[in-house]
């Protein structure tokens, strides 16, 4: 594989999987770091089971969560209860700057792959370990998804409305937000190597790196007393602003008024101008205040109408404005499609497929999509071979020994 | 010694950037906070301490601005925007948020930047991009939820979609920001060149579709919202599930990863007798695909749902806590904040931490503490949040060598 870029000369030996690990070293796979995905030839990775998958034939290659998390990256399988998958572990350890896994915490330290243990072939190792609550604690060891932190993080109980129970936050919540900060750990650690020549162990809690999307509501607890509510789609600070019903099955469009201008177009484009004067709406104090009625004049207005054509009337006056968009809408957002958020790719099973982009456009050094995902198991060879320099004997003698399942 | 020491870090950015200069900050940047005279924009955002509007008060400010310093630079004005020039050449990061041509306008683009400093690192965060057909759109965070596809994901199937109470497109930015300029960075110091970084937000709130965004361009069925879980075509797959004292969140999916611990599961239901041993045995790795193909009717997913959340219901969430790390199921109480900041598991791993009260009180607040436990270089919060331009003298005559009068001249002028 080609390794061009900003990172070409980091390299991971990453054993994470399912979502929230994988989706980090996707990142800086995007931009030219050499990964090698470490996975079990037995125990499939989740992701690989999750939904969407490409024409909703479920399959190893077909997930589109997979193919998003592990585009760019090179993939083996190894067998880790065969006793002589270590020595290519130690081997691949040696090759790589960083060895990151987010298994729950005794795993490693079973196969004695813990940063005590390869911190004695590499002193410089930098190891990340990410899981749900991290390496210590009474819920070290409680296994499973991004759904189980958010809830446990407070995500959860803030989403939904006032009248009813929570309806929580959608899927594995904390799985989105992590990764950042994965990638981020990771980049700061090969700086401080760089600097210093020392290497590090970092224990990531994915649920205390989330809590920090979650700073302002923890203020409000520890310096107002106040338990913070869900709240539905209302804003303290701003109103209208909502989710309104337009024409056709589930179409909503979003409208939001951040101040009295904004507020007196929205009038303008409603064809209302009488509103503008009406008591009840006349500060975004007596808005937020009155958004009950406010809501249902506007909710009068956009029934009916189509999302997007209310979206463009308003953005046209500056008012924000715009259609809650499904994956059909967002596949021919003419803004997405601009920022090339949407990567058409081959894939050697699936033939032609989509993933998504790199979020962020770096003007020099931009990031793309090496290649698809790897299948399992899909660069034995070149790794073996060519990473480690192994003659054909040697990888035919594993291969006897059962190491790659 | 931090991993960032002596770096300086030029943040422009408002509500919509806090969090990018907080995270350098955290690994030890000199972060300074540009604000205009009167404060950022962010400032006049609540929550507010004690609900009194004042941008020394917003909650918001304090959540984002720890480990900064705050200076005030008046960019209408020609000679704010000569100093902020001279401020950004000794910079090695600058970080903006406002609307794409705003800088431009002030000739303060990455082009005129660049030129005076050629190894900077600027990194500009805005809703939809600085180009492209819906650039000058304007946003708020509900409308950016709307448009990167999580929104419509979330709520009751019988009410319009809905939004996490706390805003998050501009923290899902701003994270995605901060891997930017560390990338940036990276390449930085073998090339000693910078370059720009343009992060939209709308790009990336998709994140939190789980992948769901790519339903259409890959032929699958769209991801649709229900109360407490979603629907993929027929079948309605709860996450949020009721115990006896309020509810927890439990992944009870099927397939060949996920339906060995529903297997699991259904074998102890089954063992306390909720069920009898034919609901235990069914095939829970094939379920979806006998349901989808009609193979098992639809009405016996809902006994089944139903005999498990009489079961979820019979015990509190600690007890289902409990019972999660001995049984190993996938289970968690669905916390308050309140229960947040009171966990063991947090407290074990000492991970709140206090900042002083930025009012200048004897009160110190609970904030989330470091984002990972480095173990050579810990992350410490060195700084409570700056009040508006509380380091102007500092910065200005301290560091960037204006002699008093210039100080004060500037001053006088509103610049500073």
């Amino acid at each position: 594989m080609n390794h061009e870029g900003p990172l070409a000369d980091v390299k991971i030996c990453d054993f994470m999987w399912v979502m929230a690990g994988p989706a980090s070293t996707r990142m800086l796979a995007d931009y030219g770091a050499q990964i090698v995905r470490i996975e079990s030839p037995t125990r499939i990775d989740t992701a690989r089971t999750l939904q969407p998958h490409q024409d909703d034939r479920s399959g190893p290659d077909s997930s589109g969560l997979f193919s998003n998390c592990n585009a760019g990256k090179l993939g083996i399988a190894i067998d880790m209860r065969n006793p002589r998958a270590r020595e290519v572990v130690v081997d691949l350890v040696r090759w790589a700057d960083v060895v990151t896994e987010s298994f729950s915490p005794k795993a490693m330290r079973k196969w004695e792959l813990d940063y005590d243990a390869l911190r004695m072939i590499r002193p410089d190792l930098i190891m990340l370990s990410t899981c749900l609550f991290g390496q210590t604690g009474p819920l070290r060891q409680i296994a499973g998804f991004g759904n189980m932190a958010a809830a446990i993080s407070g995500f959860s109980n803030l989403a939904g409305w006032p009248d009813r129970s929570a309806t929580g936050v959608f899927g594995a919540y904390t799985d989105y937000i992590a990764p950042r900060f994965t990638a981020i750990a990771i980049l700061a650690a090969l700086e401080h190597r760089r600097r210093t020549g020392e290497g590090q162990y970092i224990d990531q809690s994915q649920a205390e790196s989330a809590i920090h999307f979650l700073t302002p509501a923890i203020l409000e607890y520890s310096v107002n007393q106040r338990e913070p509510q869900r709240a539905g789609n209302e804003d303290r600070d701003m109103a209208p602003h909502g989710i309104y019903p337009a024409a056709g099955d589930d179409q909503w469009v979003a409208i939001v008024c951040r101040n009295d201008s904004e507020w007196d177009c929205l009038c303008e484009a409603m064809g209302a101008a009488e509103l503008r004067d009406d008591p009840r709406f006349a500060t975004t104090q007596l808005r937020v205040a009155n958004h009950a009625d406010l809501d249902s004049i506007i909710c009068r207005w956009t029934t009916g109408a189509s999302a997007a054509q209310i979206e463009e009337l308003l953005q046209a006056r500056g008012v924000p404005a715009y259609q809650v968009q499904n994956s059909s809408e967002a596949w021919q957002d003419p803004q997405l499609k601009h920022r090339e958020h949407f990567v058409p790719l081959e894939h050697h099973r699936l033939g032609h497929t989509t993933l998504e982009g790199p979020r962020a456009h770096l003007s020099r050094t931009s990031g793309k999509v090496r290649r698809a995902a790897p299948s399992l198991g899909q660069d034995n060879q070149y790794v073996l071979e060519k990473l480690l320099g192994y003659d054909q004997e040697r990888i035919s003698d594993l291969a006897v020994a059962g190491v790659f399942g | 010694m931090p991993i960032l020491e002596s770096r300086r870090v030029l943040d422009l950015s408002n509500e919509r950037g806090l969090l990018c200069g907080q995270i350098l900050a955290d690994l030890g940047a000199d972060v300074i906070a540009v604000e205009p005279p009167g404060g950022s924009s962010a400032r006049r955002l609540g929550p507010f301490a004690q609900n009194i509007r004042d941008p020394e008060r917003s909650l918001l400010w304090w959540s984002y601005s720890r480990n900064k310093r705050s200076i005030t630079l008046d960019l209408e004005q020609t000679p704010g925007r000569d100093l902020l020039r001279r401020l950004a050449g000794t910079a090695d990061f600058l970080i903006e948020s406002f609307e794409p041509g705003f800088m431009a306008r002030h000739e303060l683009a990455y082009e005129h930047v660049a030129a005076i400093n050629p190894s900077l690192v600027y990194v500009s965060i805005t809703g939809f991009g600085q180009t492209g057909p819906k650039a000058h759109y304007a946003d708020a965070d509900l409308i950016l939820l709307a448009a990167g596809g999580p929104l419509i994901l979330g709520g009751d199937d019988d009410r319009p979609p809905v939004r996490l109470s706390v805003p998050q497109a501009y923290l899902h930015a701003g994270a995605d920001a901060a891997v930017a300029a560390m990338v940036a960075h990276h390449e930085r110091v073998r090339s000693g060149r910078g370059q720009h970084a343009d992060v939209a937000a709308i790009q990336s709130v998709a994140m939190a579709t789980q992948s769901g965004i790519l339903a259409a361009p890959l032929h699958a069925t769209e991801i649709r919202r229900l109360a407490g879980g979603l629907k993929l075509g027929p079948l309605n797959l709860p996450v949020i599930w009721p115990a006896k004292d309020g509810f927890i969140s439990m992944t009870f999916l099927f397939g060949s990863a996920l339906g060995v611990f529903t297997r699991k599961l259904m074998h102890y239901v089954c063992a306390q007798g909720f069920c009898d041993t034919a609901t235990r045995d069914k095939d829970w790795i094939g379920y979806a695909e006998l349901l989808l193909s009609g193979r098992e009717p639809l009405s016996e997913f809902e006994r089944v749902k139903e005999i498990v959340r009489t079961f979820t219901r019979t015990y509190t969430k600690a007890e289902l806590l409990a019972l999660a790390l001995e049984q190993g199921f996938l289970m968690t109480p669905v916390y308050t904040i309140g229960e947040l900041t009171r966990s063991e598991q947090l407290a074990s791993r000492e991970y709140w931490r206090t900042i002083d009260d930025p009012l200048g009180g004897s009160g110190k607040y609970t904030v989330p503490g470091p984002f990972v436990k480095f173990s050579a270089t810990p992350i410490e919060y060195r700084r409570r949040p700056p009040g508006i331009g509380e380091h102007n003298r500092e910065v200005y005559v301290g560091e960037f060598g204006l002699t008093e009068s210039e100080f004060f001249e500037l001053t006088r002028a509103g610049v500073i």
